[in-house]
């Protein structure tokens, strides 16, 4: 039989042919007996490989596929964007930052890069602000996962903004702010001392994103400014993502 | 499942998402068995294979290249492993008994193990190539293109393998009884 006969038939059976190629197989068919018989055999033996059925894979073995597979070491991720949506004002005084200043080594944030700045600059403005007001909002968040533990809260005081992290981990966390359309700018930030690792070692900040590189456990401060004070800031869209190499998810929810 | 889908999967797996891993697992690993079995014979090697083919895989993710389909890569792995696997144990061990050891059920069942057993060793009869595009075409559903994409062979070649390894097998099932 001509081989383009053969190669009609089985784009037939194998429901790859054209409808150009269809007329032409019909015409042959209707003449020849022979390739009529042949498309019929194909088609008996078309049909009996279809109908074998699949196999079921041992019950176990995707188990042991997924017991085997390290996969690269990827990041898991996880982000408060949102959280701060609860911010509601409370009676904090000077204790938020008060704490914190004690014990903080401040830097000044010049962005684009994190570099040791002018501490008592940074120390006399928070006192003397706070000094103003007892009235401050604060918010603050807690999380938990495997390896890894901590809070965020978010404070304001007579238009000073403060982010102060109090976070362990296991792993390396990167951590990252961004202030997006908040109206706030990163003014500095501050770091605890006595940190199992130096934090100012990784702090990086490009454009209104700020990233922090975490391990152990370590506390510190970032610092926001209004880019247009007297105008309205959003919180709500700050973001904080956190990622690690770590497998758990984490869960942030506001402290209750 | 689609390539976008697929390639959104991978990009968890590679962020060490290993819930995005399960699901890749869960998708692929029954048609990936099927194969290797149909090409091996025998389910215990196609298990091994099958497990060798996800790790290679995912070992090798930052290797594969989204242009192409995903499912045309791990088909490739598969086909590849399981190709090797057959050199190894080439004529030691027999073909699959299982379908029809044990408890014998109703003629019916019997005769659709005897069928099925019949038409395994006709592939197994094939040369691995004309096996391979048998496989790939009726037990894996694939394209000739899909087919020419996974073997990397133009799609003319696996249209006449296909058509050489049918006629092959109606001879072997024919000299069986059971064609």
């Amino acid at each position: 039989m001509e081989e383009r006969i053969i190669q009609l038939i089985n784009a037939d059976i194998d429901g790859e042919i054209t409808s150009s190629e269809r007329q032409e197989l019909e015409s042959v068919l209707e003449s020849s007996a022979d390739a009529r018989d042949m498309r019929s055999e194909l088609l008996k033996l078309n049909n009996l490989l279809d109908s074998m059925p699949m196999k079921e894979p041992p019950t176990d073995l995707s188990h042991k596929i997924l017991d085997q597979i390290k996969l690269p070491a990827g990041k898991k991720t996880f982000s408060l964007a949102g959280l701060f949506s609860s911010f509601q004002p409370v009676t904090v005084g000077v204790a938020f930052a008060a704490g914190l200043l004690v014990t903080v080594s401040f830097y000044e944030m010049i962005p684009g890069i994190g570099v040791p700045g002018d501490t008592a600059g940074m120390v006399g403005t928070m006192v003397s602000s706070q000094a103003r007001t007892t009235q401050a909002v604060k918010n603050d968040i807690f999380l938990e996962g495997d390896g890894f533990s901590g809070t965020v809260s978010l404070n304001e005081n007579a238009g000073i903004y403060v982010l102060n992290f109090d976070l362990d981990s296991e792993n390396r966390t990167d951590v990252q702010v961004g202030l997006g359309r908040t109206g706030l700018a990163f003014g500095g930030f501050a770091e605890v001392k006595g940190n199992a690792d130096e934090v100012m070692n990784s702090v990086a900040i490009s454009g209104s994103t700020l990233k922090v590189q975490n391990l152990g456990r370590q506390q510190f401060a970032v610092f926001l400014r209004e880019t247009h004070p007297g105008e309205v800031v959003d919180t709500k869209s700050i973001t904080i993502d956190f990622s690690s190499n770590l497998d758990s998810n984490y869960q942030g929810e506001p402290e209750s | 499942m689609g390539n976008n889908r697929d390639y959104a999967l991978i990009e968890r797996c590679q962020r060490g998402d290993r819930r995005a891993l399960e699901e890749m697992v869960g998708h692929y690993e029954k048609p990936i068995f099927n194969a290797a079995y149909r090409i091996l014979g025998n389910p215990d090697d196609a298990a091994d294979t099958t497990q060798v083919v996800f790790m290679k895989a995912f070992e090798h993710l930052g290797q594969y290249d989204p242009k192409y389909k995903f499912f045309s890569w791990i088909y490739r792995i598969a086909i590849n492993e399981s190709i090797n696997q057959l050199k190894r144990v080439k004529n030691s061990q027999p073909l699959d008994d299982t379908e029809v050891a044990g408890t014998r059920g109703p003629d019916a069942t019997v005769e659709a193990d005897d069928l099925s057993r019949d038409i395994q060793q006709g592939l197994m009869d094939l040369t691995e190539d004309y096996r391979t595009v048998v496989v790939l075409r009726h037990f894996s559903e694939c394209s000739y293109r899909q087919i020419s994409e996974i073997l990397q062979i133009p799609e003319k070649t696996v249209k006449s393998r296909l058509y050489s390894a049918r006629q092959s097998m109606k001879e072997s099932l024919r000299a069986r009884g059971t064609y």
